[in-house]
Order: structure tokens, then sequence, then C-alpha cells
């Protein structure tokens, strides 16, 4: 059920906000209407606007998955006023929750295909729905591979998880961090060249890649020289809007809308838009 | 024959439409022609070629609450912004309506833009065809022209003693008492003639040039002032933030420019639009690219506007034609 | 008056011994009238140069888009001010300008030819015909005019009753649509985040409505005090004519009478709002 103004947010509360890195906070949230809860269908890679009322709204990408049932999550740097207000929150907060927008993964078409999940820093956070999803359904797909980034260890997001993660079959969890500090025994390394390193095969497989739009540039660069095709390499981009609708004109890539037509973007479709991002 | 109103009776008419719903009309204030709300009718304009801002304030607001939060018993409550009254807006040109009309293509996609929606429903347009043009005028080479009835409801022409009257719309039927109108043997004066501008094929040959050292050039004298986005009728880039007083929150929209630094910047720093290059190519690639591709209309309506308020000549039918005539360097 | 050969000239000349890789000038707008800025980097576009009484914008504010980058500028007296008060704030270096300074009889008002003779208000007040920085002068140095009173308009508004300016004031920002191109086409104006834009804290809200306009217009007119260079540009880019220049002129006049300062008129005076005397008593008792 949707409301007939786009722009209206859902009333929503904050169930529980559990702190991921010294900056980064998932916030679990519920609609409060049970109606509109029940319809709230969303899939991997879609985001929301959540709202701190008093200050505004920013967009930020779905943690959770919708087949789980358990409202809507979101993982929240804090880097500006919207999210510096949203960490200062506490449980059974109201907040406004609008959406889903955008298109997502087409986790349909990757059934049967290796995985390889490559996140940097808070990029890793839209990421997090389709290990998930793999997971959850684990016999449709195959391999998976998971590289998350940091700049230090304790910026990597989803720490209480990895256990899990590298635990399941078929799956590998690579960690690694730009700077370790004494307790690190893992990984000291970019990712683009933790990309090279592990040799992954572009043979049926899918790479799936946010983060910083550097790192984003290098880790492209290292999957061409693995034989990935344009078609095989999946990224989310960012983009500063206030709709979600294709209104407020602002997250334009040339003729294409990251809010709409976007966020998920296969490389191949990043290098016919005639704007650079 | 033409049905045909008086001066007069149409005064008594806009004085009838003032009472019963908010009439806007072209004012004069300062030196400026601006639409505005009138409190009686021997301050509205009839004899100008064209006001110094757009009328699209009357249907998207520089700014205007989209709805507020109330707190009250730790209960919070949404109450979204209705528009209540009706609105006339009188003497709005041909070029200015389409220029509406184009506007309707984002806001009124679906999902549409509630309030924009309850604007354009409440509002009816009593266009006045021109008669003269300002130099800077072209609204013929886009799609339109100074007759033009296509996105009015009721379209007048002015001719001696009074003026025709073209009834388009229900809506602009239903504005008009019975017998209002008579008949006359008075035919529409020529359209003044205007400047021509190159438009034909302008998408395609506004892509080639997209990465053209052109921009930047043409960035050298652009200042990034908000001018052209906000006295431009097609501009709809907006920004929205919450107001908060003691009772209660607003979240407000307000006007955005594409020209703004910083328009693009996300938190953190990153700007995919960075150089005063890309930023003037992405307000001339929004209305002479982007936009076609997206709704198949050019997003310039030609009222010369923009021309007539750039503080350093940026003028969108030099560009037109520069672009059309710009030998695009082949990929070697 | 036409000093166009002049000015192509010495730009050619400057282009062509490699002193400068751009020359910031003028050349005929687009309504074949009125005047615009333009940038020549090749010696086949010199010709395209003019410089006449149309030539009005002030070119100055280019130069901080050409940091370190030698360049050349055509500035009338007023501009050349906005040089001294770049070079004293650093962001002007002397060295990398060569400045092609044009005696000014006054610039007309827009939309008028050159020939017209109707001058911008200011430029009628104006007591600074012969740029205070050059090197090069194009023109005769003019004797300065003897004008008996430098702000008519500023002891006019202050005759006024303090309700009066307050409702003339309130008036004029209503119709602020915050285009701030007082601001982008404003030397002084250089903040890498103006106050307007800041968001934490959030100094002016983003509604364009009177009470954030006048705290806009104000704001930006305090900043400006004991800086402004009076070219009256934001008066004249205004798209609904706000009398910026009256605002920014009453500061001025303050400034002088209280400082013995006008703003430009050499690089080297630090304007008094970035020094302290430890005799400056501020008006406060001991």
């Amino acid at each position: 059920m949707k409301p007939e103004n786009p722009l209206l947010p859902y009333l929503s509360t904050l169930q529980e906000l559990i702190d991921l890195t010294p900056d980064v906070k998932l916030f679990r949230l519920e609609l409060n209407d049970p109606d509109i809860r029940e319809g709230f269908d969303y899939k991997p890679g879609q985001f929301v606007f959540v709202s701190a009322f008093g200050v505004g709204e920013s967009p930020f990408g779905i943690t959770s998955v919708a087949h789980h049932k358990a409202g809507v999550d979101v993982a929240i740097r804090r880097v500006g006023t919207v999210t510096n207000a949203l960490h200062q929150l506490e449980p059974g907060a109201t907040v406004g929750v609008r959406g889903p927008f955008g298109n997502y993964f087409p986790l349909d078409e990757y059934k049967g295909k290796n995985i390889f999940i490559i996140g940097g820093g808070i990029g890793f956070a839209p990421l997090r729905p389709i290990i998930t999803t793999v997971l959850d359904y684990r016999e449709d797909y195959g391999d998976l591979v998971i590289i998350n980034g940091a700049r230090s260890p304790q910026d990597l997001v989803f720490a209480p998880e990895f256990d899990t993660w590298a635990a399941s079959p078929k799956t590998k969890l690579e960690l690694t961090v730009d700077a370790g500090n004494e307790n690190w025994t893992g990984r000291v390394a970019l990712i683009p060249s933790v990309v090279s390193e592990l040799k992954l095969s572009p043979q049926n497989a899918i790479a799936i890649t946010c983060g910083p739009p550097i790192m984003i540039h290098f880790t492209l660069i290292e999957l061409r020289k693995l034989g990935f095709a344009d078609n095989q390499i999946i990224t989310t981009l960012e983009g500063k809007m206030k709709c979600g609708l294709g209104k407020c004109a602002r997250c334009n890539v040339g003729d294409k809308y990251v809010c709409k037509d976007g966020p998920v973007f296969s490389m191949e479709q990043i290098s016919q838009l005639i704007e650079q991002f | 024959m033409s049905e045909f109103i008086s001066k007069k009776d149409l005064l008594t008419w806009l004085g009838q439409l003032m009472e019963e719903r908010n009439l806007v009309a072209p004012t004069r204030v300062d030196d400026l022609l601006l639409f505005s709300k009138i409190d009686q009718v021997e301050d509205i304009v009839f004899d100008f070629d064209n006001t110094t801002l757009s009328p699209k304030e009357w249907f998207y607001p520089s700014s205007e609450t989209l709805f507020y939060v109330e707190q009250k018993d730790g209960q919070t409550e949404l109450i979204p912004a209705v528009i209540e009254k009706e609105t006339a807006i009188f003497g709005i040109r041909p070029c200015d309506a389409q220029g509406m009309a184009m506007n309707d293509f984002p806001f009124l996609e679906e999902p549409a833009d509630d309030l924009y929606r309850q604007h354009r429903d409440k509002t009816a347009l009593i266009g006045l065809a021109c008669i003269t043009a300002c130099p800077e005028c072209f609204c013929s080479s886009m799609g339109s022209g100074p007759h033009d009835p296509a996105n009015v409801d009721i379209l007048l022409t002015e001719v001696a003693d009074g003026y025709i009257a073209q009834v388009l719309t229900d809506k602009g039927k239903a504005l008009l008492p019975d017998n209002l109108l008579t008949t006359a043997d008075v035919s529409s004066p020529p359209a003044p003639v205007l400047s021509e501008v190159p438009s034909d094929g302008i998408a395609e040959k506004m892509r080639q040039a997209f990465d053209e050292p052109f921009w930047d050039r043409l960035a050298d004298r652009c200042i990034h002032c908000n001018i052209c986005s906000y006295v431009c009728p097609t501009c709809y880039c907006f920004d929205v933030r919450d107001y908060t007083d003691k009772e209660r929150i607003e979240r407000v929209r307000s006007w955005e420019s594409c020209q703004s630094p910083g328009f693009t910047r996300i938190a953190g720093g990153h700007d995919p639009r960075s150089t005063k290059g890309s930023r003037l190519r992405q307000r001339f690639s929004h209305k002479l690219l982007y936009f076609p591709r997206q709704f198949g209309a050019l997003g310039c309506i030609g009222c010369g506007r923009c021309v007539r308020a750039c503080p350093v000549n940026i003028d969108i039918r030099e560009i037109i034609q520069d672009v059309q005539q710009l030998e695009v360097k082949s990929e070697a | 008056m036409d000093f166009s050969e002049e000015i192509r000239g010495k730009a050619k000349e400057l282009l062509e011994s490699g002193t400068v890789d751009c020359v910031i000038g003028y050349e005929r707008a687009t309504d074949g009238v009125g005047a615009r800025p333009l940038f020549v980097y090749q010696p086949n576009d010199i010709d395209r140069l003019i410089f006449d009484q149309t030539c009005t914008h002030n070119l100055t504010k280019y130069l901080l888009n050409r940091k370190g980058k030698a360049t050349a500028i055509v500035v009338k007296p007023c501009d050349s001010r906005a040089i001294n008060l770049l070079i004293n704030e650093s962001q002007v270096q002397r060295d990398k300008v060569s400045i092609i300074g044009v005696v000014c009889p006054g610039v007309v008002k827009a939309g008028l030819d050159n020939t017209s003779g109707e001058l911008q208000d200011t430029c009628r007040m104006c007591q600074q015909h012969t740029p205070v920085l050059y090197d090069f002068l194009v023109g005769e140095p003019a004797s300065e005019a003897d004008v008996p009173d430098t702000y008519p308009d500023v002891t006019g508004m202050e005759d006024k009753s303090a309700g009066e300016r307050r409702a003339f004031w309130e008036e004029q920002f209503s119709r602020c649509i915050r285009c701030y191109a007082c601001r982008q086409v404003c030397p002084g104006c250089y903040c890498p985040e103006c106050f307007v834009e800041r968001l934490d804290p959030m100094w002016v809200g983003i509604r364009i409505a009177p009470e954030e306009n006048e705290v806009w217009n104000t704001m930006r007119a305090f900043h400006l005090a004991g800086r402004c260079i009076d070219c009256n540009e934001c008066e004249r880019v205004c798209p609904v004519n706000i009398p910026l220049s009256l605002l920014n002129r009453k500061l001025g006049k303050e400034v002088e009478e209280l400082f013995n300062f006008q703003a430009g008129i050499d690089a080297e005076t630090a304007m008094p709002f970035s020094t302290f005397e430890k005799e400056e008593k501020l008006g406060i008792s001991e």
C-alpha cells in the first residue's frame, strides 16, 4: 500500500541500534503501520530514505533481506548532518522511511554461478543482502567469495557475522585492511591487489563490487585483467539525491538516474553512460 | 467570425475571478514585471512582452512545505500539505504554458509529485497570445509559437477594443460565465516574427559535442550563479531540508540549481561534477539531450529569459548554433 | 570612448611574447550592443577584444580560477582595487598577473550603447577614474573629478527613519530569489564554503522567503564591510533589481568614517577588521 504522495515517509520505529564500527551503526527499523509493513517488499540492492525528523533525510542501501520478514536494516556511517542526527537516536525513536527505490541485483540470473562480493568500507553494506540470500538458498548458487576491506580492522563492517560466513559451504571470506594494528594477524593489502592475488576466475562467475570510487576504479582494472567481461562486473553507484524518483534531477549520470535506473549497474552499462561517474 | 470579449468585460470578469479564487497576473514591481496575486484588477499589466520571472512559481513554488510533523504526547503525526484554493493565472504567454507542460513530464510521471499535481489540477490558465516579441524570444524554434493555444485553457488575442477568445478546455469553459463572449468579425493579428534557432537534430549534436573542450571554454565566462535556472520556466531541480520550531517540524523543498557548486557533492566529499565545464554542460545537456531522450521533447521553450538575465551573456541560442556547427574531433 | 585597439595591441604583445597564456578582456555580446567577458588564449582571437563604456564586468573574479597561471587582465579603476584586495588577502600573486589598466569615465547602464552616455548610478559618484594598480595604462590619467559628496545615496537613506529604512529593505529583500549571483560575481566572495551553504551549523535555511533572504543579504553585506571595492557588479547582476550597492556603500562609508580606510586602495594596508591595535577601545568603557 503506497501513500498518494511518494515524498511522504512511512512513520517507523528504531527497534535496535548496533555499533558496527566506531562510526557505523546498524539501524533496525520497523514500519509502524501494520498494513504498510505487510506490503513493504524489497530486493537486494534497493535503497530507502531514512528521515531524522527536524534535520532531513538521506538515502541508504538496505542491508537486510525481505524474506526474513524482520523489518528494514540500514548501516549508516556518520558523515554529515543527517547521519549525525540519526546516530544520536535511541531505540524507540520515531524516524521516517521512504522507499524502497531503485533497481536491484538480479540474483535469479546469478543462480548456478560463482559469486564474488568485493566491498570496501561502508560500501560493503548494500552487498550484505546478496550474501544473506546466497547463504539462505545455498544450493542455488556456486562458490561464494567475499572480500571485505576497510581502512583498519575496527572499520570492517558486519564482524559478528564473519564466522558464520566463513563456515558456510562453498564460501570463502577474505578480510583485508589498509593498515593493521597489534591484534591484527590478517591481510594488510588494498582490495584491488587482493582481487589480483586470489586469481578469481571469470568462468561462470559474476563479480559485484561497491566502495569508494577510487577502489572501484582499481578493482575494475584488476577484474578486467583476470578476464572478466564488463557484463560480469556489477556495481552499485551512489549519487546525491533528494527524492529517489528521478524528479529532483541531482543524481543523473548523463541521461540515467542513479535513483531509478540504478543504483545497480553493470560495467557494460556504465561504459555506455554519456557522462563519466 | 471569432468569439470576442471587450476590454471592459474582461476587467469585470477578472474582478469576479478574483473574488472566488486566487487570481495571478502580471504586475509592475519597481522596474520588474512579475506574476503576483491580484487584489485589484487595476494592478494588472496588459501591455508587456513577458515577465521578468517565469510563472513556474505558481505551480512549483520557490519554497514550499511538503508536510508537517507534529509530536504530541509521544505520538508522531505526519500532516501532508494541501492546496486548498483554486487559482487562475491570467496573462501567461504560450511559451510559458508550454514550459509548464514540459514540467508535467518529470513531475507527473508516476509516482507523481503530489503537490505539483495539486497545483496543476487547481490552476486554470488564461493565456495571452504575443503581439510583439522580445529580441531574445525564439519559441517558434522550440515547438511552440507566439499564438500557440496548445497548453492553456483559454487563449486571448488582443485586437481593437478587446480580445479574441479561444476557449480550449473544459476547465476554461468552467471559468466563463454564460453569455460573456460575443461574436465579432475580427481576425487575429499576425504573429510577431521571431529569431530562428537551429534546434533540429540538436540532441544528436549535443551527444557528439559532449566531450568537447567547448564546454570548458564556455565555462571560463560562466560565474555559476543560479539565475538561469531560477528564471527558467522548465528548470525543476530541488533541494529538501527540514525546519524545526517549537511546535512542529516542516519538510521544505526549495529550488536548487545544477550550477551551484556542491550540487552533486555527496557526504564524504566525492563530487562527480566538480569542474565548471561539466556543470555548465549539465544544464544544456539536460535541456537539449537528456530531456528529449527521456520524454521526447526539448526541455527549453525559447522564452529568452536566461538570455536576458545572464550577467555574462551565456546565450543558449548561440550555444545551439555553435554546437550544430562544432566540428567534433573524430576519435582516432 | 573606445580603447579596443590599444587593448588588442597590448594583448598581442603579452601573448606572443609568452608573458601570459591568457588575456581576460571583453568582447561584444550577442545583442550587438553590450559587452561580455572574453578569455583569449590564441593570437587569432585577439581581434575579438573590445573596450568601451559598455565593458561593465569586473573581471578580477576570474583571477581566482587561474591561481598560479600567468594571466593578463583588463581592469577599470574599481576593478583594480579588487586586485589589491585579493593580493592583500593572499588570493592573487602579483607576479602572475599582467594588469592592463584603463582610464574610465564610467560605464553605461545595461542595455545602452557606448555612445548613450547614461552612466550607472555608482559611476556618477565615483572618484577614481585612473586605476590604482596597473602594469600598462590605457588612456590619459584623469585629473580626479571633484565630487562634492561621495555618498549622496547613503545619506539619502540615513535621513529616513529606522522604520522607513526597515520597510524599504524588507520589500527589497522579499524579492530576492537566492540565486547568489551577487556572491558569484563578487571578487570579495571567495570562501570555499559560503556560510549560506553551511549545513552544520545551518546559519540560513534553504527557504527562499523574506526571513532567510534578509539574513542572507545582510550577512553578506557585513562580510564585505571594509572589503567592498564599489564596482557595483552585485547590483548590476541582480535579476530582481535589489539595490545592493546601497547596502555595501553604507558599510563602506561607516568603515571610512571609523577607520579612515577604503578597500583596495593599496595592497599593503590590511582591512581594519583583520587587525587589532591595543589602543582601539571599541567603545567599551574601561
